[in-house]
């Protein structure tokens, strides 16, 4: 019987293709399933991110032993009404300059911008700057703070409710060859609005010192209470 | 007759299923080897260790952040409890206070929104290319602007809170909110008035963004209107190494106008341009 032969051959074909099947089936779907991880990036993005992380974590380092610091002199100063005093001073300066209650001064850089300049693309050099590290933003002369959106017509933007005509710039305070670096660059924002909007004429200006005033606005949470 | 059905039963059970599986087997090598090809291409010497770097620097990243809100907090109760009883004391107090609260160095609870914005998941058209086809970088600053202008008062995405200096940046599939690694699912929180989520979806550029971005790429947005959103504070430095503040500290008054440069003082060539539409 030949039938038999056939039959016990077939089965053991079926059964190798089956496992091989199977094993493909599983390296398939772990290849997949890690497509949200590190693995899936590129070396060009990895090299990125680390660049972005060390960066970060220096200044959270920087931070960390700020703080840390600073709850030591808290701690001493509890029986120093006039030092602990001082100290608050000092934390208020600069909290509110961070928040953008109060104007600031230092090296940094000027975006001129003229023509029928979109919101977007205010949007994106804002967000430029912010990645390059800015420190303090202002557009016209309205303080960028939480919430700040340019929006409108091109050629009629308004910032937090205030116009801001045909001509207008943009400063930031910050390593004024790092934010005016990252704007120039093959690639960037200026590159990139030439041939997107070439009617708008952006003339990037790093410079010793340059001013933002601070908002007008009031910071005052009216709908959240914060959590302590 | 009967050696034709048992031909056609003999066909049946082997040649079909083997036939099944070789051509699944086929599919399958051919989907490995397309996945592989990227892989091998990358997969170099100085890859693993920027991997096992940037997994590190993660980490570090989380702990750091952590030990950030501590201290702060620690600060603060320590800072109530030797402030004394003076008015001025308490003063002082209040306007350390109302800076943190407005630099969205406080955590905020309140009614408000929770969006969740998510991959394509299912068949999505072809059009565009694979970096269309997921959420961007561009993507949570549209929807962060938009509930911006919509009045939305205070702003997380996962983990990070929007304060004024939060810049986005897409990297590979990932996004980087204040330099954190953000990964889908990405939930936007905000807290604002009770319409929040009427006027954020009657806004016109809310409405521009779902027409460019979310329908002709099938990315999923999902919307929970809840009474105590919760906005975490932000965990990062607020060191300024080029900032001078100019305003005296000790008065909330805006500063003078005079302090802020003129726009039209910058020079910048005439516009010449018609008034026209942005492409």
């Amino acid at each position: 019987m030949s039938f038999g032969f056939d039959d016990r051959r077939a089965q053991v074909t079926v059964a190798l293709v089956l496992v091989l099947l199977g094993f493909l089936l599983i390296v398939q779907l772990r290849s997949q399933g890690s497509a949200s991880g590190l693995e899936q990036l590129t070396s060009q993005d990895l090299t990125l991110l680390v660049a972005n992380l060390n960066t970060r974590n220096d200044q959270l380092r920087g931070e960390v032993g700020d703080l840390e610091s600073r709850l030591v002199r808290v701690q001493a100063a509890a029986g120093n009404g006039e030092r602990s005093a001082q100290q608050l001073r000092t934390e208020i300066a600069r909290d509110r300059t961070w928040a953008g209650l109060d104007a600031a001064s230092g090296q940094g850089v000027t975006v001129a911008l003229a023509g029928p300049v979109p919101a977007s693309a205010v949007q994106e050099i804002l967000n430029e700057l912010r990645n390059a590290g800015a420190e303090a933003l202002a557009v016209g002369d309205v303080r960028v703070v939480t919430g700040s959106v340019a929006t409108g017509d091109p050629g009629a933007l308004t910032i937090d409710g205030a116009p801001l005509g045909e001509a207008f710039s943009v400063i930031a305070i910050g390593d004024k060859d790092a934010l005016a670096g990252t704007l120039v660059r093959p690639g960037g924002v200026v590159s990139l609005f030439a041939a997107t909007y070439p009617d708008v004429t952006v003339v990037v200006n790093p410079t010793e010192q340059v001013d933002v005033p601070g908002t007008t606005r009031t910071l005052a949470p009216a709908h959240g209470t914060p959590r302590l | 007759m009967t050696r034709a059905t048992a031909r056609l039963g003999r066909v049946s059970t082997w040649s079909v299923t083997l036939g099944v599986a070789l051509l699944a087997l086929g599919f399958l090598i051919a989907a490995q080897v397309r996945t592989e090809v990227p892989r091998v291409r990358y997969t170099s010497l100085e890859r693993v260790p920027l991997v096992e770097t940037a997994t590190g620097l993660k980490a570090q990243q989380v702990d750091l952040q952590a030990r950030i809100l501590d201290l702060g907090e620690r600060i603060r109760a320590s800072e109530t409890t030797t402030q004394g009883s003076g008015a001025a004391a308490r003063d002082l107090a209040a306007q350390l206070d109302a800076a943190r609260l407005a630099g969205g160095l406080l955590a905020l609870t309140g009614p408000g929104l929770v969006i969740q914005l998510e991959d394509p998941d299912g068949p999505v058209p072809s059009s565009g290319g694979p970096s269309d086809r997921r959420v961007s970088a561009g993507d949570l600053r549209a929807l962060v602007e938009q509930l911006s202008l919509a009045g939305a008062e205070a702003i997380g995405v996962n983990t990070e809170r929007i304060v004024p200096l939060s810049g986005f940046l897409d990297i590979g599939q990932a996004i980087l909110v204040n330099s954190a690694y953000l990964v889908p699912p990405y939930q936007v929180v905000a807290i604002g008035p009770g319409d929040l989520y009427d006027r954020l979806t009657s806004s016109a550029g809310f409405q521009e963004w779902i027409r460019s971005r979310v329908q002709p790429y099938g990315l999923r947005v999902k919307y929970a209107e809840i009474p105590d959103a919760a906005v975490p504070a932000y965990a990062g430095t607020v060191r300024l190494r080029y900032a001078r503040p100019i305003a005296s500290p000790s008065t909330s008054a805006s500063p003078p106008a005079s302090a802020s440069p003129s726009a039209s003082a910058s020079a910048s060539p005439a516009p010449s341009a018609p008034p026209s539409e942005a492409p």
